[in-house]
C-alpha cells in the first residue's frame, strides 16, 4: 500500500497540490481524475520521488525517496522517454541491474512478448514509434514486480491489443495484491476496475468516491463517475468541495 | 557490472555499431575528420613560412578569455531560469526511479557531462588555420584553449544546477545572484573600459592588456581558465596552476555543496530537462523551437495589415514584437558581435575576410529564420495564394533582418577600419546577397530531398549545395579582382560575386516556387 500524508506542493507563490492526503490500499486499483492542469502529473511525480514537496509519502511504510521504497515503486510517465541507443532487450537488461534483480530474463521475455515488443528485441529506443516506446516504458517499470505502480496518461499512444493488455495487467497486479494508482483525462477507459476515483481541481482533492463493484451500487450517491465528475469540474468555484463519495 | 557502468558501455558501443548500419553518418564522420586534419595540417604548414611576423600571443589569451567569460556567463543566467541538466529524459524516467543512490547517479552524470564539454569544445579545433597563421599558434596552445572551454562549460552547467537549485521558486534570491554576477560583469567591463578611455592611442593594444589584468581574471572560472591559459603561453606557472587549481577547487565545493545540501536534487534538473526533451523531440519531428522570453507580454493584438501572401510578412513581424525581437534576434546579436570582435583584430588584414567570416556566420542565423519555421507548419501550405508570392512573403522578415544586419556590421567595420565608403557599400549589399543564396539553397534542398528523413544528410547536403551555389560567384571575383587595379579592386569583385548571388537566387527561387504546393515534398 501506499499513503500520501498532507502532501503540498509549491512552485514559488503557485501551490500546484493543496494539502493533499489518499492513501492505495493493498489490491487496491485507485483512479486520479481532473481537468487539465489541476495538479495530477505533479502529485505522480511527487510520489515518483521526482519533485521536493511538504508533507510525506510512504511506499509500504518507506519514505518514498528511500532505496526500499524505490524497490516497491514502478513508475510509468505521461511522456515516454526511453534511452535512444539502448535495444529492447538492453533496457530489460539495464533494468535488471539497476534494481539488481537476479531472475529478471524469464519475467522480460514474457512482458515483451505480451506487450508484442518480442520481434522488436534487436531494435534501438529511439527506432522505435511512441506507442512502442510506451509499452516499453511499461515492461520497463513493472519488470522488478513492484509492490506500488502509478501510471500517467497509460493509454495516450497505445494500440487497442496494448490497451486490451494493460486493462488485464491492472486486474492481474490487483489480484496479486498490488496497489495501483492511474491518472486519466479519459473516464470511460477506467470505468470497469476502478475502486476508488479521486477528482482532482486546482491542486486539491475536489471529491472522492468509491465503487462497490457491482453498477447499482456504483455508488450509493447513484451518481456516475462521470456524472460526478462533470458536476465536480464543471461547477462554480465555490462548490467545488465535494467531499466523500460513496 | 552495475546497471550505470552498463547503460554508459552500451550506449557507447551501440552508437559505434550505429555507423555500421549509418553509411551517410560514418561518412559525415570522415569528411568531418579529414576537414579537421586538413585545418590542422594546413595550419601547420602556413607557420614555416620564412621571415614572417606574428600578433601577439596576449591577443589570443584575452580572445579565449571573452569567450570563458561569455560561455559562463549565458550558462549561469540559466540557472536563474530553467536550470541546467547533464540527464536525458530517460534518466529521469527510468534511472531517477530506480534505487541507485542519487549521489551516484550524480557523479554518472557529471562524468557524462566532462564528455560532452570536450566535444562541443571541439570546433576551437577549426580555428587552428588563422590562429596559426596570424598568432603561431601551436597545436599544443590550441589544446590548451580547448581544455580550458571544456571545463568553463562543465564548470558552468554544474553553477548554473546549483543555482537553480538554490534559488528556484524565490524570486528575491535570484535577485540577489543576478545583481551579483551583473557587479561581477560591471567590475571587469570598468577595468576594461577605464584605460581605454584614458590611453586612446592603442586602442588594441590597451584593451588587451587590460583584459588580460589582474581584475577580469579575479572572475570565477572564466578569469581562472584565463588566466591558466595566458599562463601556458607565457610559461609562468604560477597563474597556470593557480587558474587550474582555483576551478578544481571551485567545482569540488559546487559537488560537495549539492550533496550535504541538496541531495535531493532530482526536481532541480527535471525543468531543464523536460525543456531540452521537448527541444530534441521537436528537431526529430522537424519542428523548430524558437528562443523566446520567459514572460512574452501580449501588448497590442492583431496583425492590423497584410491580406493573402503577405499576411504571413505581418504575422512574423508580430512574434518578432512578442519575442522581443526588433530586427535582430539573439543569435543575429551574438553572431555581429563575434563579427565586430574578428574585425576588431583583424583590422590591418581589411574587409575582405571580414565579408568571408560574418558571410559564414550567416549561414547559421539564416537556416533559423522565420521562413524555416514557416516551412514546417502547414498553414503556408494551405493559405489561398501565389506560391511564388506566398515564398517572397515569408522570407521577407529575414531579407529585412539581413540588409539591416549588413548595413550595420559594415557600417562598425569600415568606421574601424577607416575603409573607403564605395568598398564598405559593396560589403553591405554581398552579405544581403550571400543571405539571400543561402535561403535560396535551403529551398533548393528542400525541393531536391524534402522527403528524406534523416536530418543529418539534409544539412550536410545543404552545405555542399551552398558551396557550389557560391562558388563561381567568388571564382568571378576573384578573377576580376586580379584584372583591376587596386583602388576599384575590393568593390568590383564582390560586386561580381554579389550579383551572381542575385541571380542565382533569383533564379532557384522561381524554380523552386511551387515547393509551397506540394506540402508531401517537405515531409510535413
Amino acid at each position: 500500500m501506499f499513503q500520501v500524508n498532507h502532501v503540498t506542493k509549491r512552485y514559488g507563490k503557485l501551490a500546484a497540490n493543496q494539502d493533499i492526503t489518499f492513501s492505495v490500499g493493498d489490491g487496491d486499483i485507485a483512479v486520479l481524475i481532473g481537468p487539465n492542469g489541476a495538479g495530477k502529473s505533479t502529485i505522480i511525480k511527487c510520489i515518483a520521488g521526482l519533485l521536493r514537496f511538504e508533507g510525506d509519502i510512504d511506499i509500504c511504510g518507506y519514505p518514498n525517496k528511500t532505496p526500499q521504497a524505490k524497490s516497491l515503486l514502478g513508475y510509468i510517465p505521461e511522456m515516454p522517454a526511453v534511452y535512444d541507443l539502448l535495444t529492447v532487450e538492453e533496457h530489460m537488461e539495464f533494468i535488471g541491474r539497476a534494481y539488481s534483480l537476479s531472475d529478471w530474463q524469464s519475467e522480460a521475455e514474457r512482458l515483451l512478448d505480451r506487450f508484442e515488443l518480442t520481434d522488436k528485441k534487436g531494435k534501438l529506443g529511439k527506432e522505435l514509434s511512441k506507442g512502442m516506446q510506451q509499452k516499453l516504458s511499461i515492461c520497463c517499470a513493472i519488470l522488478h514486480r513492484p509492490r506500488v505502480v502509478i501510471f500517467d496518461e497509460p493509454m495516450v499512444g497505445l494500440d487497442p491489443h496494448a490497451i486490451k493488455e494493460l486493462k488485464n495487467l491492472f486486474q492481474e497486479m490487483k489480484a496479486d495484491g498490488a496497489s495501483l494508482l492511474i491518472s486519466t483525462h479519459m473516464l470511460d477507459s477506467v470505468e470497469d476496475y476502478w475502486d476508488t476515483a479521486h477528482i482532482m481541481m486546482n491542486g486539491e482533492i475536489a471529491a472522492t468516491k468509491h465503487n462497490h463493484g457491482d453498477s447499482a451500487a456504483v455508488g450509493e450517491s447513484e451518481e456516475s463517475l462521470e456524472e460526478l465528475f462533470f458536476r465536480i469540474t464543471e461547477a462554480p468555484q465555490a462548490s467545488q468541495k465535494g467531499g466523500d463519495v460513496r | 557490472m552495475s546497471g550505470l557502468r552498463y547503460l554508459f558501455t552500451h550506449t557507447i558501443k551501440n552508437r559505434i555499431k550505429q555507423l555500421a548500419t549509418h553509411p551517410g553518418q560514418l561518412i559525415l564522420y570522415l569528411v568531418f575528420a579529414a576537414i579537421l586534419v586538413l585545418t590542422l595540417v594546413g595550419g601547420a604548414l602556413q607557420t614555416q613560412e620564412p621571415g614572417k611576423t606574428f600578433g601577439s600571443l596576449s591577443e589570443v589569451t584575452a580572445m579565449a578569455y571573452v569567450l570563458y567569460l561569455f560561455v559562463f556567463v549565458s550558462i549561469c543566467l540559466r540557472g536563474l531560469s530553467s536550470g541546467a541538466s547533464f540527464y536525458s529524459m530517460a534518466d529521469v524516467n527510468l534511472l531517477f526511479a530506480t534505487p541507485i543512490s542519487p549521489r551516484t547517479i550524480l557523479f554518472y552524470g557529471l562524468f557524462k557531462q566532462l564528455g560532452t564539454s570536450l566535444l562541443v569544445g571541439l570546433f576551437l579545433l577549426f580555428q587552428y588555420g588563422w590562429l596559426s597563421n596570424v598568432y603561431n599558434l601551436s597545436l599544443g596552445g590550441l589544446g590548451v584553449i580547448l581544455l580550458g572551454y571544456a571545463v568553463t562549460v562543465f564548470a558552468a552547467q554544474l553553477t548554473s544546477m546549483v543555482i537553480y537549485s538554490f534559488t528556484s521558486g524565490s524570486d528575491g534570491a535570484q535577485r540577489v545572484v543576478r545583481t551579483v554576477l551583473y557587479l561581477m560583469i560591471a567590475a571587469v567591463v570598468a577595468a576594461v573600459a577605464y584605460p581605454l578611455l584614458a590611453d586612446q592611442s592603442d586602442l588594441l593594444g590597451t584593451a588587451v592588456s587590460a583584459i588580460n589584468g589582474p581584475v577580469p581574471s579575479l572572475f570565477p572560472v572564466a578569469g581562472w581558465l584565463g588566466a591558466m591559459v595566458s599562463g601556458a603561453f607565457s610559461g609562468q606557472l604560477l597563474p597556470c596552476l593557480g587558474g587550474l587549481i582555483a576551478t578544481g577547487v571551485f567545482i569540488a565545493a559546487l559537488v560537495i555543496l549539492l550533496l550535504k545540501s541538496r541531495a535531493d536534487y532530482y526536481e532541480d534538473v527535471l525543468q531543464a530537462t523536460e525543456v531540452s526533451f521537448s527541444a530534441i523531440t521537436a528537431q526529430k519531428e522537424g519542428k523548430m523551437a524558437e528562443a523566446m522570453p520567459r514572460n512574452i507580454k501580449v501588448g497590442k493584438t492583431g496583425l492590423k495589415r497584410g491580406r493573402g501572401p503577405s499576411a504571413f510578412y505581418y504575422k512574423h513581424l508580430l512574434e518578432n514584437r512578442r519575442s522581443r525581437v526588433f530586427l535582430f534576434d539573439m543569435t543575429s546579436l551574438i553572431f555581429l558581435t563575434i563579427s565586430v570582435v574578428f574585425g576588431f583584430f583583424l583590422r590591418e588584414e581589411g574587409l575582405l575576410p571580414i565579408l568571408i567570416f560574418s558571410a559564414y556566420m550567416q549561414f547559421f542565423s539564416t537556416v533559423t529564420g522565420r521562413w524555416a519555421r514557416e516551412l514546417s507548419l502547414p498553414f503556408v501550405y494551405l493559405a489561398p495564394g501565389s506560391p511564388f508570392r506566398k515564398l517572397v512573403m515569408i522570407c521577407g522578415e529575414t531579407m529585412l533582418k539581413t540588409a539591416a544586419q549588413g548595413v550595420l556590421l559594415f557600417a562598425i567595420i569600415g568606421v574601424i577600419q577607416q575603409a573607403a565608403v564605395w568598398d564598405i557599400a559593396a560589403c553591405m549589399i554581398a552579405y544581403f546577397t550571400f543571405g539571400l543564396l543561402f535561403i535560396a539553397g535551403n529551398f533548393l534542398v528542400e525541393r531536391l530531398c524534402g522527403t528524406l528523413v534523416n536530418k543529418v544528410v539534409v544539412i550536410t547536403l545543404y552545405f555542399l549545395v551552398i558551396i557550389v551555389l557560391c562558388l563561381p560567384g567568388i571564382l568571378l571575383g576573384v578573377f576580376a579582382a586580379m584584372l583591376l587595379p587596386a583602388p576599384v579592386m575590393l568593390m568590383t569583385g564582390v560586386l561580381l560575386s554579389a550579383g551572381w548571388n542575385l541571380g542565382v537566387s533569383a533564379l532557384i527561387a522561381y524554380l523552386c516556387r511551387n515547393i509551397l504546393t506540394y506540402a508531401e515534398l517537405n515531409n510535413k
